[in-house]
């Protein structure tokens, strides 16, 4: 039991080591050529740091041993069964229940709403987001399914919002293309890209490489179209 | 330090997903109870990293995002600008985790093909160069639609000459950048160097960092299929 709890910590340790190198050694030249911080600041910043150095650790062994095992479970699990299209309607339910509960897309909403003067409240923006997610994951399963090509979400879904862009105001498009990254928060990188990785392993005739990776790009989008959406309504009241 | 407030975030990120699994590891998929065991060790081990790891960051990287945008900002020099844009954004995005986490899964997925640290590193470097250029931006006041109508046009076109293995992978490495670390990194950097400039447009300068950065990694992964594929 201990050997498959332990399994691979050693990696995330040099992982996170190497990840980390860089930015204190940048820091600490930086701090020697030109900001000079008193040593009583600077020692907090480093304690600080050790912090996201141990988190960081721990963080990814737990997500390798328990989200990311889990999701390519559930996911060969599910391809394999003859009814694999369950994996449609469970794709949806865990793409909402992921979004619903990030808090980093609770922040993005509250700001809408101060952005739009209170007119897109952000309870609205919640569900909108989190069923555009959950849309976004049912049509990679479908993808998984089916081997459509990627491009042919992705190239409408970025023209649809090349056009929109020239009915909001600028302000929208920022906020827009800033939140491309806030759906796609640590348990879609994690436990729903193992499922869909893990699904189209056990699907037949599906690539992991082309079919299983392109969910965070179609969740990705999901903010991009809905801010941009309400940013029309919005102009139009 | 807010332990307790950082504590019920991350729990309430991780808890309901936790247990919409635990119900599919009992119906569906009726896992052992060794795998059982090892998934909730996992999520404790999440949720406890995380924590410790947000705690971290908020309460170091956000002033030396800020400190850094400051003197950014007052050195006053293009290629200081430009250099320390770069080399922000790439040592700020190696050490974001789902940056690790991604490329860990595509080497696994490639059997080796994609290498994690070749990965890692060219979509950091994406990430630092288009820092750079929203860094810029700010000097110059360019409209940020122009930089992202440019950007994704770019990345279209190069979409025609890249491989099919690349493609979802790239768009994939664009998500996956702008996580935890450096979206509050980078919108500190923001704020820092406009708190200085100040002005009226403060507010809209502060927006359209993370957007830009995350086109970076696209084009980056695109090169790389193209160059390698």
């Amino acid at each position: 039991m201990m050997a498959i709890l332990l399994a691979g910590f050693w990696d995330a340790v040099q992982d996170v080591l190497w990840a980390l190198m860089p930015l204190i050694v940048f820091f600490l030249l930086f701090n020697f050529i030109s900001l000079k911080l008193p040593a009583k600041e600077l020692s907090k910043i480093l304690r600080s740091l050790s912090l996201v150095f141990f988190g960081l650790i721990l963080f990814l062994h737990g997500v390798n041993i328990g989200f990311i095992s889990a999701g390519g479970a559930i996911g060969q699990t599910l391809g394999a069964l003859q009814y694999n299209w369950l994996l449609i309607p469970i794709g949806f339910l865990l793409g909402f229940v992921v979004t619903f509960a990030e808090p980093a897309i609770q922040i993005l909403n509250i700001e809408v709403e101060k952005v739009s003067g209170g007119y897109i409240k952000s309870k609205l923006m919640l569900y909108f987001m989190s069923i555009g997610v959950a849309l976004a994951v049912a049509l990679s399963m479908i993808r998984i399914l089916t081997g459509i090509s990627l491009w042919y979400f992705l190239v409408p879904g970025y023209l649809l919002a090349f056009i929109l862009i020239r009915f909001v105001k600028p302000i929208f498009v920022a906020i827009a293309f800033d939140s491309g990254g806030v759906v796609t928060g640590p348990m879609i990188a994690t436990f729903i890209l193992a499922l869909t990785v893990g699904s189209s392993y056990a699907v037949e005739g599906s690539n992991p490489i082309t079919d299983g990776f392109g969910m965070i790009a179609l969740v990705a989008m999901v903010p991009i179209l809905s801010v941009l959406i309400l940013g029309v309504l919005y102009g139009n009241k | 330090m807010n332990i307790k407030e950082t504590m019920v975030e991350v729990l309430t990120a991780i808890l309901p997903i936790t247990l919409v699994i635990l119900l599919l590891q009992l119906t569906v998929i009726k896992a052992e109870l060794q795998d059982f065991f090892s998934f909730l060790v996992g999520v404790i081990l999440t949720v406890l990293g995380f924590t410790l790891f947000l705690i971290g960051v908020k309460s170091s990287l956000l002033s030396m995002g800020e400190m850094l945008g400051v003197s950014l900002f007052k050195s006053g020099k293009i290629w200081f600008v430009l250099g320390l844009g770069v080399a922000v954004g790439f040592s700020v995005t190696l050490a974001e985790p789902g940056v690790q986490i991604l490329a860990n899964q595509i080497e696994r997925v490639s059997s080796g093909d994609i290498s994690k640290n070749l990965l890692v590193m060219v979509v950091s470097l994406g990430v630092g160069i288009f820092l750079a250029l929203s860094l810029i931006r700010i000097v110059f006041r360019i409209p940020l639609v122009y930089l992202i109508l440019s950007g994704y046009g770019l990345v279209f076109i190069l979409a025609i000459f890249t491989p099919e293995n690349f493609l979802a992978v790239s768009f994939d490495a664009g998500g996956a950048t702008t996580g935890p670390i450096t979206v509050p990194f980078i919108l500190s950097l923001g704020v820092g160097m406009s708190s200085i400039r100040g002005g009226q447009t403060l507010s809209e300068d502060s927006f359209g960092f993370v957007g830009l950065a995350s086109i970076g990694p696209i084009l980056a992964v695109m090169i790389l299929g193209v160059i390698f594929g």
